[in-house]
């Protein structure tokens, strides 16, 4: 009697187990047969990415998974790459690094995304970086333009970068600098981290006689640039080059104003967005200035630009955004926007990896695909990328642009380099790249 | 010297406004005898509202008042629903009461209003003023910013000292029970604190947002910064407070302008440690009299 109880314990609970790992693994799939990488299946590929969707980079920023998101959805509907489907996990890390270890633990662990793509900044991203390449898990594009991504590929063999570096990009400024405003008093507005940094770096390749003040801000902390100003002002500056997001272009604008502080500006890439720092400088001057002409306010200011955006709407790539945002925005109402091309512009490349790695997907053949083919890739970028297996650097150049209108009118053409004492060469090559008429890389 | 004038003058506005704030945590400590953790999400909600105003076309001077008079009502309605049960308790119920506030106010205004940034902007110019050829660094708005802060501690000055209102305030913030028998409606006077204080906090909400940008989280540097402010006045004293709001402002000002952005705040800190180390009750602070 003793003995059957005792077998009827054993049978519930090896019954209780049993059911307990059935239920565990409901609702997972099995993994696709043609590669077992977590996060892929015959018919899904699942990636994740962490975006400050509030917070104080969150203007502009925020807007860039929604063009991720509208291309895939694009690139599902006409059947996904190799017959699976893309599905992007988007969290927001409000750009504190704590969070950012957070969201990217959760992604990894619940959702158990295949890949990163695009995580977006610099000091958080550096708080997960070593976490997926220990995990060995694909790092791609990240929305930064700071050089750990890329440089050194034995460190971080997962990760790739995708625009250009912010040091390749003071090196083009700098370039331009010297050789046209030869007797300007430079003065650099730098974000206190490796984005101002790198900035700096390449840029004093070229202009360290010319710079005479440097002034940071710690994003997140006081919104008041009077003091910078004023020292720029009582140093002569005539000339200030800004490597901060673009919030911080609308507060050094009327910071500048406050203390009387008259100069020429060359924005970064990163903060210079014409209709984002217009309308948020008209709401600041509501009265003055009708908010539409916000972005004159912007008139005469100079920056880089690496992909066509939207002030330039009869671009073969712009009219390929326009089409799938018109089509597949989840928020019919909101606007083709800058921050939208880029994320588009990046779930590009993304699909064009995916397609040249063929249908045997995994971790390690991503990457594989990436050191070997990546640098050929045609896509929106005006210069190609750097990828191979020693270097993840991604975009190698941008041309120099002056603001009018709130459209960007070249003053130089594509000017291609790498970081260190690489050369600056001019070649516009990769800028007359056309999308496939599909729209989808082939 | 051209540097130093304008650092000086950036330093005396962004201390008018650490000032105003000050003067409502001074406000609600001299009339409640608790410090509220959530006078800047207070501030902050009301200056939404005045945003939400101007943005609607109403003029900008409407709207600063009506964030005053949300203000007050806002000070009114949480003394009244929120802290008076409290009341009579540990003083640090009310305190950490303040703290929950701070985050149940952020979390609402970011469902309401978004999280986004967005400009606010200013009643009068916020270009510097020139003179002859040279600009001088301030702004028609930086010294309205002045000229308000002066007006609102005056007028804090005379209510609790030359009038019988601001008397029986006091009375019922140092001891409810003793004022209660001498017939004041101390339940009264405290949501009326509350109440002052929140609408001086609007105000400090309106000059700080003028000519900025806006989001859930604004106003929170001033938590720290006003705190200090008030602290360094000696939280007792409305002309202590101000005092104590331009020597941060003008102390941070020189820091971020010859120094370096990054040092700023490990300055403030050093010198809140400073005062409570040297004088615990801050520089202008009456109180030693009363501890006896």
């Amino acid at each position: 009697m003793r003995t059957t109880a005792r077998r009827a314990v054993q049978a519930v609970c090896v019954l209780t187990t049993a059911s307990l790992l059935a239920a565990c693994g409901a609702g997972k799939e099995r993994p696709s047969e043609d590669g077992t990488a977590v996060g892929v299946t015959d018919t899904t590929i699942k990636v994740g990415a962490h975006f400050p969707l509030t917070g104080p980079a969150a203007p502009g920023y925020s807007e860039i998974p929604s063009g991720h998101q509208a291309f895939y959805e694009y690139v599902n509907d006409a059947g996904g790459v190799h017959g699976r489907k893309i599905e992007m996990v988007v969290k927001d890390d409000a750009y504190n690094p704590t969070n950012t270890s957070a969201v990217t633990n959760d992604m990894i662990l619940q959702d158990e995304i295949f890949a990163m793509v695009a995580g977006l900044g610099t000091p958080t991203h550096r708080a997960v970086v070593q976490r997926l390449n220990d995990d060995g898990i694909p790092d791609l594009f990240v929305s930064s333009g700071s050089l750990q991504w890329g440089d050194d590929p034995k460190k971080s063999p997962m990760t790739f970068g995708w625009q250009p570096d912010y040091e390749i990009e003071g090196k083009i400024i700098g370039k331009y600098v010297k050789e046209n405003m030869p007797d300007a008093k430079v003065g650099l507005f730098l974000q206190d981290d490796d984005f101002g940094e790198d900035g700096e770096k390449g840029a004093r390749q070229f202009l360290d006689s010319q710079i005479v003040d440097v002034q940071k801000y710690t994003p997140g902390g006081s919104t008041d640039f009077s003091p910078q100003m004023s020292s720029f002002k009582s140093k002569g500056v005539d000339l200030v080059l800004g490597f901060n997001t673009p919030s911080y272009t609308a507060l050094s604008q009327i910071a500048a104003q406050g203390v009387g502080f008259k100069s020429k500006w060359f924005y970064s890439n990163v903060g210079s967005d014409p209709a984002l720092v217009g309308g948020l400088l008209a709401s600041m001057t509501k009265g003055k200035i009708p908010a539409e002409q916000g972005v004159k306010l912007m008139d005469g200011m100079m920056t880089t630009e690496y992909i066509p955006g939207v002030d330039a709407p009869e671009d073969e790539w712009v009219k390929l955004w326009q089409k799938v945002w018109d089509n597949y925005s989840k928020k019919g109402d909101e606007k083709l926007t800058n921050y939208r091309i880029y994320g588009m512009s990046q779930a590009y490349t993304f699909v064009q990896a995916l397609q040249a790695n063929g249908k045997d997907l995994t971790r390690e053949s991503i990457v594989e695909t990436l050191e070997k083919e990546g640098g050929s890739f045609e896509g929106p970028g005006l210069a190609p990328f750097r990828f191979s297996e020693d270097s993840h650097m991604g975009i190698s150049g941008t041309s120099v642009v002056e603001i009018k209108n709130g459209a960007s009118e070249p003053l130089t053409p594509v000017q291609v380099t790498d970081i260190g004492d690489a050369p600056i060469e001019e070649d516009d090559s990769a800028a007359s790249d056309a999308p496939p008429s599909s729209g989808i890389p082939e | 010297m051209q540097q130093f004038l304008d650092t000086t003058l950036g330093g005396l506005v962004l201390g008018a406004v650490y000032a105003a704030f000050a003067l409502a945590l001074c406000l609600i400590w001299r009339s409640t005898r608790i410090v509220n953790f959530a006078q800047a999400a207070m501030a902050m909600v009301t200056t939404y509202i005045a945003l939400s105003l101007i943005n609607a076309d109403v003029p900008y001077w409407v709207a600063f008042v009506a964030a005053l008079a949300a203000g007050f009502g806002l000070g009114a309605l949480i003394e009244r629903v929120i802290i008076r049960p409290v009341e009579g308790k540990a003083e640090l119920n009310a305190v950490i009461l303040t703290l929950g506030l701070f985050m149940v106010l952020h979390g609402l205004t970011a469902i309401t209003f978004g999280v986004q940034h967005r400009g606010f902007p200013a009643p009068v110019s916020t270009n510097a003023i020139e003179v002859g050829d040279t600009s001088i660094g301030i702004t028609p708005f930086g010294i309205l910013s002045i000229v308000v802060v002066a007006v609102v501690m005056a007028g804090l000055v005379v209510l609790f000292r030359f009038t019988d209102l601001g008397l029986r305030m006091r009375a019922s913030a140092f001891n409810g029970e003793v004022s209660r028998l001498l017939g004041v409606r101390v339940g009264r006077m405290l949501t009326l604190g509350w109440a002052l204080a929140a609408a001086v906090g609007a105000v400090a909400g309106m000059l700080i947002a003028g000519g900025d940008l806006v989001n859930p989280s604004f106003m929170d540097p001033f938590v720290i910064y006003g705190f200090i402010a008030a602290v360094l006045g000696g939280l007792d004293s409305p002309l202590g407070s101000v005092i104590g709001g331009l020597i941060l402002g003008l102390s941070l000002s020189y820091v971020t302008g010859y120094v370096g952005e990054h040092l700023a705040p490990l300055v403030a800190l050093g010198i809140l440690m400073v005062v409570l180390l040297v004088r615990p009750s801050g520089l202008f602070a009456a109180a030693a009299a009363r501890r006896v």
